[in-house]
């Protein structure tokens, strides 16, 4: 009988599934991104009008607070491979809860423009604005009742999903924070 | 490299962009400018956080996939008027 040849998939840090999701996901984010910029050419004074009512300062923040949040995960995973489920708990906790401070600033910034009468459908700016980041928040809710789960579970396999799907949270934020934001 | 210095990275790099911006600079510089440190915190995130930097092969390949995505990116930027 032959032995099954070896593929470069097998190379793959963590599951297969879960690298098909993240990839999945950054192609839907990335069109996004690209379409944003695409429509900016069409009246770039008004998307950069539009731009001066977001918190800026605040994305700012919330770009340190995720990619700290992304170090308590990897480092969570690095707790479970050693068995030690206390910090590993502990450190999920930590990065769950910097999702929840980046939930409460994206939303302070949602509220202020809601109370400047501005919304959804007020220039493409805001359309792009709150589809790219209300989606990416829905994930940061989704991935903090992941760290949950996986907390819960506590084993190295499932603390490796959840810190993937985190860290990919964390990747389209820094992508999405320059390009939305900052330029 | 291990997660803390890649955080400790990440941290800086957000810095740099944030204070970039702070200074005034615009338009097609400042696209370039933070466009490239985006890209860099993107590489370490991918190689650091998620480990590609274990699989250099996929790594790679991750790492083309994502530089024609930033230069389209930047193409876009600096398209401008």
């Amino acid at each position: 009988m032959n032995a099954p040849q070896a593929s470069v998939l097998d190379d793959l840090p963590g599951d297969l599934m879960m690298w098909v999701l993240i990839l999945s996901e950054l192609a839907v984010f990335g069109a996004g991104l690209l379409g944003f910029l695409a429509v900016r050419l069409t009246d770039p004074p008004g998307f950069a009008e539009a731009q001066a009512h977001l918190h800026r300062t605040g994305a700012g923040i919330n770009t340190l607070v995720l990619v700290t949040s992304g170090w308590l995960a990897a480092l969570a995973l690095e707790a479970a491979r050693a068995g030690r489920r206390t910090r590993l708990r502990a450190l999920l906790a930590g990065a769950a809860l910097l999702g929840g401070v980046f939930l409460f600033l994206k939303a302070q910034e949602y509220a202020d423009l809601w109370a400047a009468g501005l919304s959804f459908d007020s220039h493409a700016f805001y359309t792009f604005h709150m589809l790219l980041t209300g989606f990416h928040a829905a994930h940061v809710l989704a991935g903090i009742v992941l760290l949950g789960l996986v907390g819960w579970l506590a084993t190295p396999r499932a603390v490796e999903a959840g810190a993937a799907f985190w860290h990919m949270v964390d990747l389209v934020w820094v992508l999405l924070f320059p390009v939305v934001y900052l330029i | 490299m291990s997660v803390t210095r890649a955080w400790a990275w990440l941290i800086a790099l957000t810095a740099t962009s944030t204070a970039v911006a702070a200074t005034g600079l615009s338009g097609r510089w400042l696209a370039l400018v933070v466009l490239a440190l985006a890209w860099a915190k993107a590489e370490l995130i991918l190689n650091r956080y998620l480990h590609l930097a274990q699989a250099p092969n996929i790594a790679r390949g991750f790492a083309l996939g994502l530089a024609l995505f930033m230069l389209a990116l930047t193409g876009l930027a600096v398209a401008i008027p």
